[in-house]
């Protein structure tokens, strides 16, 4: 805690995260926008060495926490990391984030082949924890650095191909399980390699595993887990929390978190805070403003929007203003700075 | 209701046993059943019990992906050749537009309408607005449906309209869907409809070729 001239005491970014995970008083309610590739719009800088190159990654990261203030930075570049370091090949495309080109599991690709990638060398992934290192030194554990990986499912996804994966699930469960399980291994070596490097914790974003995507009873049975294996081991290697980030319509899911050993819970705008505040009464909760807010409304709406959602957890603490989604790197700035003067004022 | 004639395709369409299913079909086409009868009262009625059961639970991806295998198999063996414009519905153009290259949501759209008696002309992803408008004309198209998952299309969106107003196709319907754009409305994109998912497009196509939109 730091004194004011007015005597009231403010806390630095990473303190009042802390605070709201543990639903004590926090001084303002932490804002934790998800700016990934936005960073690299505001600095005027393409997007595609944003993604390569892990000095300029976290330069953008720096930039974007200077001129909006907000209370986290993201290690982050982009779903394909892990898939490229398997083995799958990318089409890199300009002001997009890259897509696969090329499965590395494509139609009769053996797990049992693949290795685990290490961190230190395999494709992007020592270029994310070269990010990793500078923010964490340059924020000087004032601010929350943030790493990222992919769940389980996504990765599985990622590795071949979603129509392939989904259908494999139904036909072969027993080999997609072995997906499954490759894939929670590589979430947690590139994972704890991230915490090693420097991040607090390491997001794990799995929007495969959305009830969009897949029914709960997948969820429940299947994804839960390898997650609780995900987070485990997170928490071993010193996380400060374990954060899952599932977009889309997840109130069939949220009960499940606490159990996977997820510390925070991003919900996204199909549910109500209200709902969200009743499936995970003791849970810390991120969410959930409507990511095209950021693109199409103006300043005065996002400020209203923030305003609303902070209102509705004035009671309970345990909250951490976000988007539902990632912000577009399109999104107008201004946005994103009225979303971040409305936390201000609550 | 139940035909019972077509239960047992109804039934194993629903499980998403795309085996079971085509055997059925091949066992109803040896009773004489025309491809026509067998798309009307076997894959619009198990299309029809998914859309009602989707309306309950949550729709997801994995469930209709294995109904909709399921009824493609079905209508590749009933019509190898594609589905004839005269045994259709009606024409729809689909497409997934220059700057977006995930196309999941629009084969799932295809998918559902397929199954529902449409023929679905797929001009695949990254599609430029002028191949949609050109591929409109050419088929006599009733609506395009466009989707879209990264909101950096929308702008590819508000084009179609005064695309097709400039080759004369205005009366074309233009509808939309996926994640970035249901979060927007209809006057944003400039289209007549916005789709919460494949099954709420389908609707209103359906209301749209009969006359009641």
């Amino acid at each position: 805690m730091h004194e004011h001239s007015n005597g009231q005491s403010r806390m630095n970014s990473l303190e009042r995260i802390k605070a709201a995970i543990a639903f004590a008083p926090v001084d303002r309610t932490p804002t934790v926008p998800q700016l990934f590739g936005h960073a690299a719009v505001l600095a005027g800088v393409a997007l595609e060495d944003y993604l390569r190159d892990g000095g300029l990654l976290a330069r953008c990261q720096i930039g974007a926490l200077e001129r909006y203030g907000h209370d986290v930075v993201f290690a982050f570049m982009d779903l394909c990391v892990e898939t490229e370091a398997v083995g799958s090949v990318l089409q890199y495309r300009e002001n997009q984030y890259p897509d696969v080109a090329t499965y590395v599991l494509a139609p009769g690709g053996e797990v049992s082949a693949l290795a685990v990638p290490d961190p230190a060398v395999a494709g992007r992934m020592p270029e994310l924890l070269r990010a990793a290192g500078i923010l964490r030194r340059e924020l000087d554990d004032k601010v929350l650095v943030a790493g990222c990986v992919a769940g389980p499912m996504t990765l599985a996804t990622q590795l071949l191909g979603i129509e392939t994966a989904l259908y494999l699930a139904a036909d072969d469960p027993a080999r997609f399980e072995k997906i499954l399980d490759f894939s929670a291994a590589v979430a947690i070596r590139y994972g704890t390699a991230q915490i090693e490097a420097g991040v607090h914790l390491p997001i794990v974003f799995d929007p495969s595993a959305s009830p969009a995507v897949v029914p709960p009873q997948f969820f429940r049975e299947l994804l839960l887990p390898r997650l609780q294996r995900v987070f485990a081991a997170f928490r071993q290697a010193g996380a400060l929390a374990n954060w899952l980030n599932i977009a889309g319509p997840t109130e069939t899911t949220l009960p499940y978190y606490p159990e996977a050993g997820a510390d925070i819970a991003n919900f996204d705008y199909y549910i109500e805070p209200q709902r969200a505040q009743q499936l995970l009464p003791h849970t810390c909760l991120d969410g959930n403003m409507k990511s095209l807010l950021f693109v199409e409304a103006s300043p005065d709406e996002v400020a209203a929007a923030a305003s609303r959602l902070v209102s509705a957890f004035a009671d309970r603490g345990g909250f951490l203003l976000s988007s539902g989604c990632e912000i577009p790197p399109e999104a107008k700035p201004e946005n994103i700075a009225a979303m971040v003067a409305a936390c201000r004022g609550g | 209701m139940v035909n019972p004639e077509t239960n047992k395709l109804v039934e194993v369409l629903l499980a998403g046993d795309h085996a079971a299913a085509l055997a059925e079909a091949r066992c109803l086409r040896t009773t004489g059943m025309s491809p026509e009868r067998i798309v009307t009262e076997g894959l619009e009625a198990a299309m029809q019990r998914l859309d009602d059961k989707c309306t309950v639970e949550s729709f997801n991806l994995l469930e209709i992906m294995l109904v909709g295998r399921a009824v493609s198999a079905v209508v590749n063996e009933l019509y190898p050749e594609g589905v004839p414009p005269e045994h259709g519905r009606d024409t729809f153009v689909i497409a997934t537009l220059e700057g977006d290259v995930h196309d999941l949501g629009k084969n799932i759209a295809k998918m559902v309408l397929i199954g529902k008696g449409y023929r679905v002309v797929d001009l695949g992803k990254d599609c430029p607005v002028e191949t949609l408008v050109n591929a409109a004309e050419r088929e006599h198209a009733h609506a395009v449906l466009v989707s879209g998952l990264i909101t950096p299309v929308i702008p590819q969106v508000r084009k179609v309209r005064p695309a097709l107003v400039e080759r004369g196709l205005g009366g074309i319907k233009v509808v939309a869907g996926g994640a970035a754009l249901k979060q927007s409305s209809a006057e944003s994109l400039n289209v007549d409809y916005v789709a919460e998912t494949a099954f709420d497009g389908a609707r209103y196509l359906d209301s749209l070729v009969r006359g009641e939109t």
